[in-house]
């Protein structure tokens, strides 16, 4: 009976991983078509993605939306963080909760709210319309690792310091900052991931001229069934495999990733 | 007493920055539902409830509607029963209880485009289970496994699932071991203390996981996109088609609303229904 539980449940963990185990073995493929297990093996397909310019140009894009969005958001998510874990001021919860809600308005409608209203504003940037939008979502990921990381040092180290003298800013820099940098770090890094994978908040707001990553992909697909995408996504899984790796070694995958 | 009001001013920068990019702009969609008609981004014409008129009756949009609440309902069901044996089961690990959670987590951090293109390989006609069926000689030429609601939920199951376990284990490791210790003394066999002592006390797991697991599913668009069959198949895919390839942006901010009404209301039911529990057992939980 333990194994048959065991099995079971070994069984549903190999089904998690299927999809992105498939991914991985179809890149190194050589024929056109996507086929399982390839009957030959090349890097051809990595060689035709990085000289396809709509991957190359949409990463690029990727990058810089996920950096500029998590450069922006994170000053304003250690602020806030700070706030409402240190006072108690009135309509905290309510605050707290305007913050999250990023959270759970679908993330297409919040495309849709961004391209009306900016629209009307006349920001027809696409970069300032990404980034915008990728704020909002990154933002509340950021406010709960901080806040995650905040609630857990000890405030009586902050009062020591205040005690001795230190004025509220020296007291920022010199004892919180320190004591929560492997929160923040590991927090910034699950942002970077979630803006850089996400595909509903961007869906109204590129052009086919600029674009992200993931909807060059999902675009691509919609015409073309080759095993490049294959060869982009086992190249996203590493990078994003070893930033995990590494939140997970410093404060567990957990505690950023709760939703 | 300063330095207080200092400190809590702190929230305003993000507190701004979510008013101007979000609830306004969604105040801004929600009145764009209710004007006749629009030049671009621009709403023209008197105010009107027609978008909404249109929508509810019309049988296109709640069969669509339906669908999108079904398949969400069947993957919030789904997601809850193997959600709550992996995390049974990463529970009960000590030594590979870190693996185990990593692999759980890693739809989470694959992008879902990327994911979807797996199920795309894995299930495709010359994909890994028809070939495999081929060669064991069950069928003769592939099956039609993709662009089904099928797909859909199976799509929608993997990338929600991460959550489901997160709520669930958490609600597992605030059980105290005593309790089953309890159980077992008292003379309860396993399945006993399955049933009526361990799954009863990770209720409030289900409760969170659910609620979030619908909310997810509902909002969903790679997945429909990708898997389901072709067409506006979701009401997320319907919002896309309503905007891009049709252009009526009335009906579409219409659609969204809806959307998101429908939303919030899983949320507002879950933190009520939360805190209620709450009052009832003392609000022991935190």
């Amino acid at each position: 009976m333990k194994y048959v539980w065991i099995s079971f449940n070994a069984i549903l963990l190999a089904l998690v991983l299927a999809p992105i185990a498939i991914v991985i073995l179809v890149s190194f493929g050589s024929r056109e078509v996507v086929e399982f297990p390839p009957s030959a093996w090349s890097l051809r397909w990595y060689a035709f993605a990085l000289s396809q310019e709509s991957f190359v140009s949409s990463a690029i894009n990727s990058a810089i939306v996920a950096v500029t969005a998590t450069a922006i958001a994170t000053p304003l998510a250690l602020g806030a963080a700070m706030s409402i874990a240190r006072v108690r001021f009135r309509g905290r919860d309510l605050v707290q909760t305007l913050l999250l809600a990023p959270l759970f308005i679908p993330a297409i409608v919040t495309s849709l709210a961004l391209l009306l209203a900016l629209s009307k504003f006349d920001v027809r940037a696409v970069s300032a319309r990404l980034v915008a939008a990728h704020v909002l979502i990154v933002l509340p990921y950021l406010i709960r690792t901080v806040l995650a990381s905040l609630t857990r040092l000890d405030a009586v180290l902050e009062d020591a310091a205040s005690t001795l003298g230190a004025p509220p800013i020296r007291v920022f820099l010199h004892v919180t900052l320190p004591l929560i940098r492997a929160g923040m770090i590991a927090g910034i890094l699950f942002a970077l991931i979630i803006s850089f994978d996400n595909v509903s908040v961007s869906l109204f707001l590129t052009t086919p001229r600029t674009n992200t990553l993931p909807i060059a992909i999902l675009n691509y697909v919609e015409y073309n069934f080759d095993p490049s995408v294959a060869a982009v996504s086992t190249m996203l899984i590493v990078i994003t495999a070893t930033a995990a790796a590494f939140i997970e070694r410093t404060v567990g995958l957990r505690a950023v990733a709760k939703g | 007493m300063r330095r207080r009001s200092q400190m809590a001013s702190l929230v305003l920068p993000a507190l701004a920055v979510v008013i101007v990019l979000l609830v306004l702009p969604l105040l801004y969609l929600l009145s764009f539902s209710f004007f006749d008609a629009n030049d671009g981004p621009i709403a023209v014409g008197g105010f009107t409830v027609r978008n909404y008129k249109t929508i509810l009756s019309d049988q296109y949009y709640w069969r669509i509607f339906g669908k999108t609440l079904a398949l969400s309902a069947i993957t919030t069901v789904l997601s809850a029963s193997i959600g709550y044996s992996l995390a049974y089961f990463i529970w009960q690990q000590r030594r590979w209880q870190s693996l185990l959670l990593v692999i759980t987590l890693s739809p989470l951090l694959i992008s879902i485009v990327v994911s979807s293109y797996g199920w795309l390989a894995l299930l495709g006609k010359n994909g890994l289970i028809n070939q495999t069926l081929i060669r064991l000689g069950l069928v003769n030429a592939p099956l039609q496994l993709l662009y089904s609601n099928a797909t859909i939920v199976v799509g929608l199951v993997h990338i929600t699932l991460p959550f489901m376990v997160l709520s669930i284990l958490a609600a597992l490791e605030r059980i105290e071991p005593a309790v089953q210790e309890a159980a077992a003394t008292l003379g309860a066999n396993r399945y006993r203390t399955q049933w009526s002592v361990i799954l009863p006390l990770a209720r409030p797991g289900f409760a969170s996981g659910m609620s979030i697991v619908f909310c997810l599913s509902l909002s969903a668009y790679v997945t429909p996109a990708m898997l389901g069959p072709s067409g506006p198949n979701f009401v997320t895919t319907l919002i896309y088609n309503e905007f891009v390839t049709q252009l009526h942006w009335s009906t579409g901010a219409a659609l969204a609303a809806i959307l998101m009404t429908v939303a919030l209301a899983t949320v507002y039911v879950y933190v009520h229904v939360m805190t209620r529990a709450d009052r009832l057992s003392g609000g022991a939980r935190s």
